[in-house]
């Protein structure tokens, strides 16, 4: 003891108390996944790149975002977004718009004309991927990053697949296509572009001169309605007329146009065939409000003055000297498990006519892989293949619409993803397969609302009616960069530490140190209160029990 | 979200023995840490007497005298006026008592100092009664609130000390809360910068006294303020009110279902408290207008 100081003083800090002994449970910093990257078709990490926007940081937001996807922009217009539908958000106010801002950071990387890094290393192996569409974009993507040798063929003179010829310009704009598909290619693939690999002897050569195939040709054939003649003048493919040039379009069909279907492709033609001044009616089996397209579309096309008549079919179509007249009977419409599955009823006596000039049928496409005959087992009218989209045939992989019958683009891109991860740790015994995400997502109840963003959400403006229907242009404008930041706040970060510091702040122990990128938790003085884990804004702190040892 | 604003330079050390999960540590540490090193501390019986000290230890590293309960004003001037013949006027003098110290024993020597306007800086942490002592009733103890020599809930309501400090015109007064430590901070050092008697309330939720959860102080003091229990103000000269959050945006019923203290409450005890909570919202909304 120093004798200068008086005994009756104290001389000692209480931080030779170990108070963590009377602690059962101890704080860990966790991040964990949020509902939205559940949710996401592409495992995206939503909140970590929307953070990075909160952050001004667009070059970092962009390259977490292509980490999994290289076509945000692409993405930001047309995914049907199921991660706003599973944000927690919307148990405060309304979900933060997620694509609009993924739209955002996309457009930026294209202005500012960012690009992906070249492979770290070159690999002997080689993969060929066959369909240029969404799904083989996005496995030939990911290959190329693992810095292996990618052929990919492509039977028409573009790539882009569905997305350039089943998607009208004025949802997804061509030269942001060829954008993020131009900076796919720029990282080296051996382009084979009208090329046909349509029977098993070209697959079959395919298979003997690289080290895997991955077989992505989309759904190709339309389905057919047995109560329509196809081959009649006043049935247009709904396929071959959202693929044809805008002047094209307008000389195929009549005056009055049917549209028969729900789904997104419905949607497109109607509204395109409305951009050529028709008149435009929709029927679609399923009943008003659960029509398979998304809403907004479906919102913007009675905009547009497209007409719907929902759950209804039809039965027969016959010309009668002046137009087609159709015989049609409300339906009672009732979902399978699966998707595309469903069952209808006719209402009796619920028959009703239709009298039109041009009927185009948009009611889905079948894969086309009956030419691929005894190459692989088929799991109903798709290719069978396993959870890593391994087909029955060795070093054979399949994804997108030829593989499964989740048809969304971005479920496309994440198939491809998935199936170039699985291939990739085929070939390299370096690669490892990522591990399955942790299912427990962060729900709104861990999500301390006191320190988020009050203010509502922040919509993309769309266009004017009269504006849209003159041409094939954008509907839905961009953000503004203030407008995007503002946006961007309103995301919770759920299971993402932002490093608030709040943790810090409120630990009455002192016993959170800042660490850099981090914090640490010192046992020997937490009490186990868990005030860190209820003033946590976003739910990345756990309290965990500790057991006697 | 803004982050919390002031600087932890270690006035303030782990291993006290505060419960886990106490509010009145966390404040400690900013107040603390807010006032500075060039600072000379009175202490008086209360749980922050014992979360400081505990012979031959101290949690802080602040220079602290333990005074004895109804002394803390008196103690203060005594400091100050031996610091000013050292020459050392500038050195703050802090106060910490608990709300028995201020509200009822301590009352006399409180007013007496303020009434000298000493140059002292004065925290109440104020947890509503007597808590360190097994949970008795104060004269902070608020209306209806059980404690252990109130069963059936205290039958009158809590002294109003804002404005009998008021009505002794010293150059500040101001409530803060767990909740709001960039405020509380912000508060303190402001009160620093005066000369004169500041008298700072800070609102502790006692987790046993109250029947608060261990992981909930902090949220139990939000709930206070946003329901207008515990408004967030300062008081200039006695005389010019403002308010720090001028929003009303809850019920009172939020901030009392968090606490078991007002578990036996009745839906019109409820109406009668959201009544009195209201009344003294809206003369504070008055003395704010009329400060301005």
């Amino acid at each position: 003891m120093n004798e200068q100081i008086s005994p009756l003083w104290t001389h000692l800090t209480t931080e030779g108390r170990m108070t963590g002994t009377w602690r059962s449970a101890l704080p860990n910093y966790q991040n964990q996944p949020s509902p939205c990257l559940g949710a996401c078709p592409v495992n995206g990490r939503i909140a970590e790149w929307i953070k990075q926007v909160k952050d001004g940081d667009l070059q970092g937001a962009w390259v977490t975002l292509v980490d999994n996807n290289p076509f945000p922009a692409i993405a930001g217009r047309i995914c049907h977004h199921p991660c706003e539908t599973a944000c927690n958000r919307q148990d405060l106010d309304e979900t933060v718009g997620i694509c609009s801002l993924e739209r955002f950071v996309g457009d930026a990387a294209l202005a500012e004309g960012w690009q992906f890094p070249s492979a770290s290393i070159e690999r002997d192996q080689s993969v060929a991927v066959i369909g240029g569409g969404p799904a083989g974009l996005s496995a030939a993507y990911q290959l190329r990053r693992h810095g292996f040798a990618v052929s990919l063929y492509e039977t028409r003179d573009e790539l882009g697949g569905l997305m350039r010829f089943g998607i009208p310009s004025y949802r997804l704009e061509p030269a942001v296509l060829d954008g993020e598909v131009d900076r796919i290619v720029a990282l080296g693939i051996d382009l084979h572009l009208g090329a046909e690999v349509t029977d098993n002897a070209a697959l079959t050569a395919l298979r003997g001169s690289h080290d895997a195939v991955f077989l992505a040709t989309g759904a190709s054939l339309p389905k057919r309605l047995p109560a329509l003649d196809y081959s009649r003048p006043w049935v247009i493919d709904s396929a071959e007329f959202l693929a044809a040039p805008a002047d094209e379009q307008s000389d195929q069909a009549g005056a009055h146009i049917l549209v028969i279907g729900g789904g997104s492709a419905a949607m497109d033609v109607a509204r395109s065939a409305r951009r050529h001044g028709r008149e435009v009616t929709v029927l679609t089996l399923e009943p008003e409000g659960q029509l398979p397209a998304q809403q907004v579309e479906v919102e913007e096309a009675i905009e547009e003055g497209v007409k719907f008549v929902c759950g209804a079919m039809l039965q027969s179509a016959e010309t009668d000297g002046t137009g087609v007249k159709l015989q049609c009977v409300h339906v009672d419409f009732e979902t399978g498990k699966n998707p595309g599955e469903f069952s209808v009823t006719p209402l009796e006596g619920s028959g009703f006519e239709l009298l039109v000039d041009t009927i185009i049928p948009a009611v889905g496409q079948d894969a086309d892989i009956d030419r691929w005959s005894g190459m692989f087992d088929q799991q109903g009218s798709v290719i069978g293949t396993g959870t890593d989209w391994q087909t029955s045939a060795p070093g054979l992989f399949a994804g997108g619409d030829v593989a499964s019958m989740s048809r969304f683009v971005t479920q496309a891109v994440g198939m491809g993803k998935e199936a170039a991860q699985a291939i990739a740790a085929s070939l390299a015994p370096d690669i490892a397969l990522p591990g399955a995400d942790d299912p427990a997502q962060v729900p709104y109840e861990r999500i301390n609302t006191t320190y988020q963003d009050k203010h509502n959400r922040t919509r993309q403006r769309s266009r004017d009616v009269k504006e849209r229907l003159a041409g094939f242009d954008q509907v839905q404008q961009p953000l503004s960069a203030d407008k995007a930041h503002s946006e961007a706040s309103r995301c919770f970060s759920c299971g993402t530490c932002i490093y608030c510091d709040n943790c810090y702040y409120y630990c009455p122990d002192m016993a959170i140190t800042r660490l850099d990128g981090g914090y640490s938790v010192n046992a020997d003085y937490c009490k186990g209160c868990g005030l860190c884990v209820a003033e946590c804004p976003t739910g990345s702190i756990h309290m965990q029990e500790e057991k006697a040892p | 979200m803004e982050k919390i604003d002031y600087r932890d330079e270690g006035r303030f050390c782990s291993g006290h023995v505060a419960c886990a999960g106490c509010a009145e540590a966390i404040s400690m540490r900013v107040i603390l840490n807010a006032v500075g090193e060039d600072t000379v501390g009175v202490i008086v019986p209360s749980c922050t007497a014992v979360i400081l000290g505990g012979y031959p230890m101290s949690s802080t590293k602040t220079s602290f005298i333990h005074g004895t309960l109804e002394s803390a004003g008196a103690f203060a001037s005594g400091v100050k006026r031996a610091l000013r013949a050292q020459g050392r006027d500038d050195t703050t003098v802090l106060c910490l008592a608990g709300d028995g110290g201020t509200y009822d024993i301590g009352l006399q020597s409180l007013s007496s100092a303020a009434e000298r306007n000493e140059d002292i800086l004065y925290i109440c942490f104020d947890n509503e009664g007597y808590m360190n002592t097994g949970g008795q009733k104060s004269s902070s103890t608020p209306h209806k609130a059980a404690t252990g020599s109130t069963p059936l809930g205290k039958p009158t309501r809590k002294k109003n000390m804002i404005e009998i400090l008021a009505a002794h015109r010293i150059p500040y007064i101001a409530t803060t809360s767990p909740s709001h430590l960039s405020d509380m901070a912000a508060k303190v050092k402001k009160a620093k910068s005066i000369r004169g008697t500041k008298v700072i309330f800070v609102l502790i939720p006692c987790l046993p006294g109250w029947g608060v959860a261990e992981n909930a102080a902090v949220k139990t003091a939000r709930l206070g303020v946003e329901a207008g229990v515990f408004p967030l103000i300062e008081v200039e000269g006695g005389v010019k009110y403002s308010l720090t959050v001028d929003q009303k945006t809850r019920r009172i019923d939020d901030y009392l279902g968090e606490q078991k203290r007002y578990n036996h409450l009745s839906d019109e005890d409820r109406r009668e408290l959201q009544e009195e909570v209201d009344d003294t919202w809206a003369r504070l909304l008055a003395r704010a207008e009329a400060g301005e």
